[in-house]
């Protein structure tokens, strides 16, 4: 089953063994920098860097295409809109309808930007586990902490949650077939018969998680897991050269994008 | 057929070249390879082979739940592309491995009428035929129509699951490791109550790899391993053969046959019961 969202694309490529922190922090603050200059000579940096990012992930084009295909309406509605809206002088006219050559600059600018963003942001979840993911972001949330904010709970949440996704799908598909032997029909008729048709399938569902995360809770408690402890990690996170190597260069080109 | 839903009359089963893979990320993992076999109608078999050998996806084969990659399945003389082909798909019912995780109704009876109703059978049908289910697994309609089914015991739930297949009538009845999980007390019931069935002229179709519940139970076997078939018919224990194929699978002699080989006494004659063996050796 493939789904848009916590998308990974295993590989060994550079990016795959960075620091997710590094990565984390690389990637926000580009998408914060595309924001603060308006210039296609900034945008191209940041494009270039996005595109030297996405040669260097070993990660299919298609990929990244996958992730921006939902954005599609968007970008054309920005387009569009821009394209009707913005000031300036008309080289077009249909009635009230008017084309700018501002608006076609500035609807093609905003795309642009949407595009780059979304290539990089899709770096880092395409090249990172989102096991390493929720890792790293809990380590850089760890200053929340001091309010008193559970954070090293809500990183293990996430992660037990994005462990059991696969699990729950093997077992809708398991109940499902168990019922449709028993003559359950799914995705048939109007919307009333399709949601009752859904109650064969969801309290099942139900039971069998609910069981499954007392005992998972259980069998935590019995291993000594007690909330509100700082834990150490078999694979504790460690910055190494590259990381630092990333982050220089992000710098880089965030002073490149702002003096073109 | 009659109305009140007593246990029809067996279903011939004739696998010809069945091949299954499973699409896993784009990969292709076979489970069942070239496979075929045929059950006469109302004989019981059991389906053996290890962990992963391919028994669940062979059972989803034969009721249609999957689609075969090769090969068809033949139910009562009926193939894939005739008209009434999946009216003899709903004459196979099947099992799940711990069926009462799929329990979903508020009560006992509920819960069993499910699948008459999807037939779309009259609701005095209906009701004949959850009396007679629940009267089948040994849960009386009196005591046990009205119960909520997680109040039930674990053997009992497994139980009431069965009867929600039964319902249906089935002329074939698959059943996945149904002894799995259960206690000494909940296997008796239950073997007791699959007794009752294939006296009843019911075809059975048991997989585990429980080798002492099948042999007390069925007739012939089959053997899976890697998704292919090593061994069909009887169980041929009268030379070395039998045992054999067994032990080179991850699998046991059941206990009796080993019993009868290692008293010099021909392992192929073997009682399938702790009684017939006390009779036989009294």
């Amino acid at each position: 089953m493939k789904t848009a969202i916590a998308q990974y694309y295993p590989a060994d490529s550079a990016l795959h063994r960075l620091d997710p922190r590094a990565k984390v922090v690389a990637v926000s603050a580009l998408a914060i920098a595309l924001f603060t200059r308006d210039s296609f000579a900034a945008l191209a940096v940041y494009g270039g860097a996005a595109l030297a990012g996405l040669l260097l992930s070993h990660v299919p084009p298609a990929w990244f295409w996958r992730g921006l295909r939902p954005l599609l309406w968007l970008v054309a509605l920005t387009f569009v809109a821009q394209l009707l809206f913005a000031p300036g002088e008309a080289f077009f006219s249909l009635g009230p309808l008017h084309l700018t050559w501002q608006g076609l600059e500035t609807a093609a600018f905003l795309t642009l930007r949407l595009v780059v963003l979304v290539v990089a942001g899709s770096l880092l979840t395409l090249t990172t586990t989102p096991i390493a993911l929720t890792d790293g972001l809990a380590w850089l949330a760890r200053p929340l902490r001091r309010l008193r904010v559970p954070t090293e709970e809500l990183a293990l949440m996430m992660t037990i949650a994005l462990r059991f996704i696969p699990t729950l799908l093997v077992e809708i598909e398991t109940i499902m077939r168990a019922q449709s032997a028993r003559g359950a029909e799914f995705g048939r008729g109007g919307l009333v018969r399709r949601a009752r048709a859904l109650v064969p399938l969801l309290v099942p569902l139900f039971v069998v998680s609910f069981r499954r995360a007392d005992e998972l809770a259980l069998a935590m408690e019995a291993r000594c897991y007690r909330p509100g402890i700082v834990r150490t990690r078999l694979h504790p996170l460690r910055a190494g050269v590259d990381d630092w190597v990333l982050l220089a260069l992000v710098a880089g080109v965030i002073v490149l994008a702002s003096v073109v | 057929m009659e109305a009140s839903g007593r246990v029809a009359a067996g279903l011939e089963v004739v696998c010809e070249g069945l091949a299954f893979a499973y699409d896993e990320g784009g990969r292709r993992v076979p489970a069942v390879r070239d496979v075929g076999f045929s059950v006469a109608a109302g004989a019981s078999v059991a389906l053996l082979g290890p962990t992963g050998s391919g028994k669940s996806t062979l059972l989803q084969l034969l009721r249609g739940l999957l689609t075969p990659d090769a090969g068809r399945v033949v139910l009562g003389g009926a193939v894939p592309s005739d008209e009434d082909y999946g009216a003899r798909q709903r004459e196979v019912g099947l099992v799940f491995q711990t069926p009462e995780l799929q329990l979903f109704a508020a009560t006992a009876a509920d819960d069993v009428a499910f699948g008459p109703r999807q037939l779309g059978r009259p609701p005095d049908e209906v009701a004949a035929d959850v009396a007679r289910a629940l009267e089948l697994v040994g849960l009386p309609e009196a005591s046990f129509a009205r119960r909520h089914p997680y109040s039930l015991s674990g053997g009992e739930q497994r139980r009431l699951a069965l009867a929600g297949v039964l319902a249906m009538r089935p002329r074939l009845l698959l059943l996945d490791e149904p002894f799995v999980s259960l206690d000494p007390a909940g296997r008796r019931d239950l073997a007791v109550v699959l007794e009752r069935l294939k006296g009843e002229g019911s075809g059975i179709v048991l997989a585990t790899h429980d080798v002492d519940q099948a042999w007390a139970l069925c007739d012939e076997r089959l053997v899976l391993a890697g998704g292919e078939l090593v061994a069909s018919g009887p169980w041929a224990f009268d030379d070395d053969s039998g045992a054999r194929v067994l032990r080179e699978h991850r699998l046991e002699v059941p206990f009796l046959v080993e019993l009868w080989r290692r008293l010099g006494r021909p392992a192929g004659a073997a009682p399938k019961t702790a009684a017939a063996a006390a009779e036989a050796l009294a």
